[in-house]
């Protein structure tokens, strides 16, 4: 067995009366790929940023390589965690946007050095080097002094990759990557993002790219109206749905 | 044969239209080169002007007006009463904005009475009234507050916490006071400025951003101002032309340390009133001058990432249109 990398724990989430999370559980191992499927508003994006306490969650746990997020445990109470401690969690944590959000004052390789620079004060010469390394894994190694704006979409999104690799994150957070994508671009990203997953990383992705969870996920997991309808293997979820709702969603997007 | 193929197709000639003509225009065009011609003949033709008295000599032995040594005292102070005007203004007004988008209400509560005042009471008024702050409070200082009344609660009278003070007259008099009516003033418009610059970034940038481990302080100094900076410059531009011409209200304080106040005081003593007004035009005219090209390479400086962008799109465009033809081109052949 593998130790769990990611351990949500009947985590709740509600926006005022709005219940968006009711109860998830879930487990991404060490290494794997965990890929989440749902319809639009079903809290996918809530729940991942949650993950790495970008929201606050109501009740239930999140626990990221066995560390609490956003609390300090001390004799049976929870204590909120200072801004700082939670960046620090958060600096293993990388995270791609559905619209990029590159910083778009600043070049691609400055995009990528900023978080390395600023967060972890490293040596800039270093960290530049590691940066035009990842520019180039990603393809894009001609593109370092480029601005975001000069670049296609498919482009921008394995730059926000390369931006979150730069922390040498042990987790990276996918929110639908490819969904404001040109079809014809989407084919880059999701490259970019096996590549990953072969080499090892411990990705949570948010997609409705049925064949990227069915060749890359190790596990599935279809949420609904704020809760886990079902999970597990790839063949398993989408070849062989037990649930209704897996069906109706799956018909609508394959 | 039926449609033929692309590349059989010879491109047409180029459309040489006869342009559409716009006589309103031309007639516009007329009536102003004629009232040009008649504002040029009123000033050149009129001795009253008198601009040996503002450029070479007003009295015998004298500079022109606009040199002499009051005037350019007088230009130094307004000068100066600008840059730290708007520095205290811009400082303030960021420091503000800040507060203004906090979650704590009384943060929020605070910010919006400042702005609330200091837009609502006139700069005139502002002006005299720090001018005479010093009838309310003799000195002024840093310290425990109420230090007296917490004395007299514990039996001691008199007692002076205050580590620092200074004579109101001292420092509320003259140039500080005009200082601090019109940086205080500005810094109410600068922070909604500054708020509005910062709300109009995208929220993904600062949780991009935040995601990535930076601290607050470094996601609003490293990616939301930079960006808001594009918004908040121009009227921030606005703001010190306005804040240039503004310096002439500080003679109500009064301080005589001011441009208007010292080319009025020529004006008064040789009775010679165009001249003197068209000079202190002249003047306002070379500072904002001066201050639009310098508006032109801060906007210039923020702008990056953004001026290259349109135009990159479009060679990008123009580069899939290119190669996008010639795959049709291909596969018709
Ligand atoms: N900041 C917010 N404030 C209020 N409601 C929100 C907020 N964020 C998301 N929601 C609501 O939560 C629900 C789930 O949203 P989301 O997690 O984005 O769904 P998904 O990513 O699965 O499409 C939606 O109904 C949405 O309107
Ligand atoms: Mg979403």
């Amino acid at each position: 067995m593998t130790e769990e990398m990611v351990r949500a724990d009947n985590v709740h989430k509600s926006f005022g009366s709005l219940e968006v999370l009711k109860g998830i559980d879930l487990v991404v191992r060490s290494g794997e790929v965990c890929c989440v499927l749902g319809p639009s508003g079903s809290g996918k994006s809530t729940f991942l940023r949650c993950v790495n306490h970008l929201e606050k969650i109501n009740a239930g746990k999140i626990f990221v390589d066995g560390d609490l997020i956003g609390y300090h445990e001390r004799g049976g109470k929870l204590h909120e965690m200072k801004d700082s401690d939670v960046a620090k969690q958060r600096r293993a944590i990388g995270m791609v946007f559905q619209r990029f959000n590159l910083f778009p004052h600043m070049t691609t390789l400055q995009n990528v050095m900023e978080a390395p620079c600023r967060v972890k004060r490293e040596n800039k010469s270093e960290v530049r080097d590691r940066a035009a390394a990842l520019l180039e894994r990603v393809g894009l190694g001609s593109k370092i002094d480029a601005y975001p704006g000069m670049l296609s979409g498919g482009e921008q999104q394995r730059v926000a990759i390369a931006r979150a690799l730069a922390m040498r994150p042990k987790l990276m957070l996918f929110d639908e990557p490819t969904s404001a994508l040109d079809p014809e671009l989407v084919g880059e990203v999701l490259d970019v993002m096996k590549d990953l997953a072969r080499d090892g990383m411990t990705m949570l992705v948010v997609t409705h790219e049925i064949g990227f969870a069915r060749e890359v996920g190790d596990n599935v997991v279809f949420m609904d109206g704020g809760v886990v309808v079902e999970q597990g293997a790839p063949a398993e979820i989408i070849g062989n749905p037990k649930h209704e709702r897996t069906k109706a969603f799956l018909s609508k997007v394959l | 044969m039926s449609v033929p193929s692309q590349t059989e197709r010879v491109r047409p000639e180029a459309i040489k239209a006869v342009p559409v003509r716009r006589p309103g225009r031309w007639l516009a065009i007329a009536v102003i080169a004629i009232l040009v011609a008649m504002f040029l003949h009123l000033i050149f033709t009129n001795d009253q002007f008198r601009w040996s008295f503002i450029f070479s000599s007003y009295e015998p032995g004298k500079r022109g007006v606009m040199f002499t040594e009051p005037v350019l005292e007088g230009l130094r102070g307004t000068l100066l009463l600008t840059v730290t005007s708007m520095v205290i203004g811009v400082v303030l007004g960021v420091l503000i904005a800040i507060m203004r988008l906090s979650d704590n209400w009384i943060l929020r509560t605070v910010a919006f009475g400042y702005t609330w005042f200091f837009r609502a009471v006139p700069r005139l008024v502002l002006c005299v009234l720090f001018g005479n702050l010093n009838i309310l409070w003799t000195r002024i200082g840093f310290g425990l507050p109420f230090d007296q009344q917490i004395g007299k609660l514990f039996g001691i009278n008199d007692l002076n916490a205050q580590f620092y003070s200074i004579k109101a007259t001292d420092l509320l008099a003259g140039f500080v006071a005009g200082m601090l009516a019109l940086g205080l003033s500005e810094a109410a418009y600068m922070a909604e400025i500054v708020r509005a610059g910062i709300q109009s970034i995208d929220p993904g940038q600062a949780e991009a951003a935040t995601a990535l481990g930076l601290s607050r302080g470094q996601v609003l100094r490293r990616v939301v101002l930079p960006q808001a900076m594009r918004v908040i410059v121009p009227p921030t531009g606005n703001e010190v032309i306005a804040m240039v011409k503004d310096t002439s209200l500080v003679a109500f304080v009064p301080v005589t340390y001011e441009l208007f106040f010292q080319l009025n005081a020529i004006k008064a003593r040789t009775f010679v009133v165009l001249p003197v007004l068209i000079a202190a035009v002249i003047w306002y005219l070379l500072i904002c001058t001066v201050l639009m090209v310098a508006q032109y390479f801060v906007e210039r400086h923020f702008g990056r990432g953004y001026g290259t962008a349109g135009r990159a799109r479009q060679r990008l465009r123009a580069i899939q249109a290119e190669q996008g033809s010639s795959a049709v081109e291909g596969g018709a052949t």
